[in-house]
């Protein structure tokens, strides 16, 4: 998969096996894929496709044995982990299925997490939590807990979260598998909002057709390789 | 504030934020520490208090002179030769001596007597010191707190405050020592030293009642400074025909002191450890449960960039803040249970020594450090299983 465009993530035979129970089982061997700045990618298939691998790699949470893998200008193939952890911090906003808060903290102390590995003061960290939490449709909720939110709510303070360091590329895994049909279509718009508008590239994880027509396009990956592309209207 | 700093914050917070959901575990660790620092406690205050007692009975400034080569009361044995050389001597011994010229000392002897307590009947051996007119007033340290002290040649005893109070022994009563009736005449303060632990009574009459006619176990002598004490010494060591040893009263005591002392703290300190050893196993366990209980609560902040200081830091300030929790417990209950237990233990001249409990702040400092240190060991390991967790771990796990 190419794009003819300067791609922001690009991939160059990359492989990826992992031993289980001694034998090493292979999920990419070679896998290409390039993905151009503002572009809104769903990545399906099915289960053991390899869609996790490619999440946790792009993600800088997992590594290619061999192969390219680079992100913006950053060649992540060739960072240790705390280069990818300090890389993860600054360019890249991450949305769980499960949304992941940290119960014990408000709204916006949540939201406020990935600010704390900036250089910002208190004052300039309120504000930008302020200013997502708007942006999600949440405002006026600061103080409050996660777990007496809503699910679609609670996503949107992961979405909040994943956002207000403003990186240039946001991935998410399975972001609507825990919502029901009318939540889930909330945080999709929401997610093109953010890259129609805000020209955050997202390269999303799901199991849900409906979830994929909101993305510009959809890759199919089956046995570690992409199989089709198709691209919405 | 650094981000190296901010990270660790949060994640001290949202650890100890997160405790309520460990409640039980959480508890037996801070109990168990409370139970080891509590226990070190009591063993460390029974040490200071009996060497509090038998260091307060001691003055630098008293020299005790003992014969027959020992350096204990018991045995020892100065003949009356010795005695009538040192007071012939001339010139400056470094001693006290009154208005006529002569040395102020006190002749003394120790006999162990039976004494029934009131509460149980049960007999208790205690020690009956005989000494001349003076022996009071060469002590430190000694008021006499009610009635006046023994007559000369007369079957009176004053008592130590603490023995009269835990015998019932007022003022008047007569109480049968050996085989004569002797009168209570007063009580004596010595501070809560080993003295308060004696009965005083006059040298002649505690020989006449025990047979001990001419004996003389030690010569305590008042030093017109304790740095004189060398010069005693010298003059003692040109006497001849029998050992004798000088020491001062200090001295004497802080040796029997130190060598019971000793024992204590050699009985308590393996208990004490050895319990450690099991609280920090309960602490290891404790923290390992609480690594899993916030698996994915780390796995995430660590995804979103947090680095694996910030785990540890919170996983082991946890544990320091449970074990820290239980050391203040067990500091306070220690506090509570064993400062001013009396208690009493075979002293010098193999009589019964009253002393209390002292849980002093050194001995809060070092039960409070061995509770902190349960902390610190037990809970390095698994903040370092906290920073190897996969963080994979967060991207489809359940929050």
């Amino acid at each position: 998969m190419t794009e003819n465009i300067a791609p922001y993530i690009a991939l160059s035979g990359v492989r990826r096996a992992y031993r289980i129970g001694g034998e090493m089982i292979s999920i990419f061997s070679g896998l290409d894929l390039t993905i151009p700045q503002g572009d809104f990618v769903a990545v399906m298939g099915p289960s053991g496709s390899g869609k996790s691998t490619l999440l946790n790699m792009l993600a800088g949470i997992d590594s290619p044995d061999s192969g390219t893998l680079r992100i913006g200008t950053s060649r992540l193939d060739q960072m240790g982990e705390a280069a990818r952890a300090a890389w993860r911090a600054h360019n890249m906003g991450i949305v769980f299925q499960f949304y992941n808060l940290l119960p014990m903290l408000s709204v916006a102390e949540n939201v406020e997490l990935p600010l704390l590995l900036k250089p910002l003061s208190r004052k300039e960290r309120r504000i930008r939590v302020d200013k997502v939490l708007d942006l999600v449709g949440l405002a006026g909720r600061a103080k409050q807990y996660p777990a007496l939110m809503s699910g679609g709510q609670q996503q949107r303070i992961g979405i909040a979260r994943a956002i207000v360091s403003d990186p240039g590329l946001l991935l998410c895994d399975e972001p609507t598998g825990d919502l029901d049909r009318k939540s889930a279509d909330e945080v999709l718009e929401m997610l093109r909002f953010l890259n129609r508008h805000l020209q955050k590239t997202i390269v999303m994880v799901t199991h849900d057709p409906q979830a994929a027509l909101y993305a510009r396009r959809t890759l199919h990956l089956d046995k570690g390789d992409f199989v089709e592309e198709k691209r919405a209207a | 504030m650094s981000t190296h700093s901010r990270q660790a914050l949060v994640m001290i917070r949202t650890n100890l934020s997160s405790l309520p959901r460990r409640l039980a575990i959480s508890t037996s660790m801070i109990l168990s520490v409370a139970l080891v620092v509590c226990v070190l406690a009591g063993f460390l205050a029974m040490a200071k208090g009996f060497e509090t007692a038998l260091n307060g009975a001691g003055s630098p400034a008293v020299a005790v002179i003992l014969g027959g080569g020992t350096n204990q009361e018991t045995g020892s044995d100065i003949p009356a030769s010795v005695i009538r050389t040192l007071d012939a001597m001339t010139g400056d011994l470094g001693v006290t001596r009154n208005a006529d010229g002569q040395l102020v000392a006190s002749r003394e002897i120790v006999v162990p007597v039976d004494v029934k307590q009131t509460t149980d009947g049960a007999a208790r051996t205690l020690a009956l010191r005989g000494m001349d007119a003076v022996g009071p007033s060469i002590r430190d340290r000694i008021e006499l707190s009610a009635g006046r002290f023994f007559a000369p040649g007369a079957r009176e005893i004053v008592v130590g405050d603490r023995l009269a109070n835990e015998f019932g022994l007022a003022v008047g009563d007569v109480i049968r020592l050996g085989a004569v009736d002797w009168t209570v005449a007063g009580h004596f303060s010595a501070q809560g030293s080993a003295f308060e632990s004696e009965m005083w009574a006059d040298l002649e009459a505690v020989r006449a009642a025990f047979d001990r006619q001419g004996q003389v176990q030690s010569l305590k002598l008042r030093l017109t400074d304790p740095v004189t004490l060398k010069l005693l010494q010298d003059k003692v060591t040109t006497i001849t025909g029998t050992p004798l040893v000088v020491l001062s009263e200090a001295d004497l005591y802080a040796a029997q002191s130190g060598r019971t002392a000793s024992l204590i703290r050699l009985f308590g300190w393996p208990l004490a450890l050895l319990m450690a050893v099991g609280a920090t196993a309960g602490a290891l366990n404790t923290m390992m449960s609480s690594v899993t209980d916030r698996t994915v609560e780390i796995a995430t902040v660590r995804a979103l960039g947090f680095g694996r200081l910030s785990a540890f830091l919170g996983t082991w300030v946890e544990a320091i803040v449970l074990a820290g929790a239980g050391g203040v417990l067990g500091l306070f209950a220690s506090w509570a249970i064993f400062n001013g237990w009396q208690a009493s233990t075979i002293g010098a001249n193999n009589t019964s020594m009253a002393f209390q409990l002292a849980v002093t702040p050194d001995v809060l400092v070092t039960s409070g450090l061995l509770g902190l240190a349960i902390g610190i060991l037990g809970g390095a390991l698994p903040a370092f299983a906290a920073t190897r967790l996969p963080l994979t771990a967060a991207l489809r796990a359940r929050g």
